[in-house]
């Protein structure tokens, strides 16, 4: 049993994907020819690890303000140190923040966020990419998240 | 390795650009005596809440060094500043 087909049953198992994902998963895997490595993968198997998150905002405003654009480039290393910083709340502080988070309706427990899965966490930020356009009468929002 | 310079750019109205290098060095050289001197009520307070300060303190150094390459830019009509961490 190869590697990648490994990794699809252990999610499987674990409940991180379903059946029928996981049929689709392997038959891609069977697609695919023998050797070739997967789109984005080097020949080790590993991803280019992004270093950088981007946030970029461009707002257009048809008044007399004219244009703003905001430009942040945050390193990985920063979200790596402020996950770690959020394994430091106190219990206590951890638990009213949980409270507040649920009162604003989000399903998010912060008490799961450890060190453990830090890895898997920023590994899943690879792939993230985020476009959110806004037209409103008076106002064009463009906001852009990514990875490089 | 933690900061030791952060450029920090300003435009005005005029469109002149104002760049001043603010050297970082000597602010973690003046804040050194102070993090020394309050460190034990750092760790009072750590175990107060019931935090370890060792990994407290790993975790702000780790928070520090992560600063370098950081850069952040807002730019509008009539005026714009950059600042970017080395």
């Amino acid at each position: 049993m190869n590697e990648h087909r490994r990794q699809i049953l252990q999610m499987l198992s674990e409940g991180k994907i379903s059946a029928d994902e996981a049929e689709r998963l392997i038959s891609a895997l069977e697609e695919r020819p023998s050797g070739s490595p997967a789109q984005g993968v080097s020949d080790s198997g590993t991803k280019a690890r992004p270093k950088y998150l981007r946030v970029q905002v461009d707002a257009e405003d048809d008044g007399h303000d004219g244009p703003t654009k905001v430009n942040v480039r945050v390193p990985m290393q920063l979200l790596r140190a402020g996950v770690k910083l959020a394994g430091l709340i106190p219990p206590q502080a951890l638990h009213r923040a949980n409270v507040a988070i649920h009162e604003k309706g989000i399903p998010f427990d912060l008490s799961h966020i450890k060190p453990e899965n830090l890895e898997e966490l920023i590994d899943q930020l690879n792939d993230l990419s985020v476009d959110v356009d806004q037209a409103d009468h008076a106002t064009k929002v463009k906001v852009k998240v990514f990875c490089e | 390795m933690i900061p030791f310079v952060a450029v920090v750019s300003l435009r005005g109205r005029e469109s002149r650009t104002l760049r001043v290098w603010v050297p970082l060095i000597l602010l973690w050289l003046l804040l050194v005596p102070l993090a020394v001197l309050f460190s034990p009520l750092i760790c009072i307070v750590c175990l107060a809440c019931r935090v370890n300060p060792f990994r407290t303190f790993s975790v702000g150094w780790q928070i520090l060094c992560a600063l370098n390459d950081t850069e952040l830019e807002v730019e509008h009509r009539s005026a714009g500043i950059s600042i970017c961490v080395f």
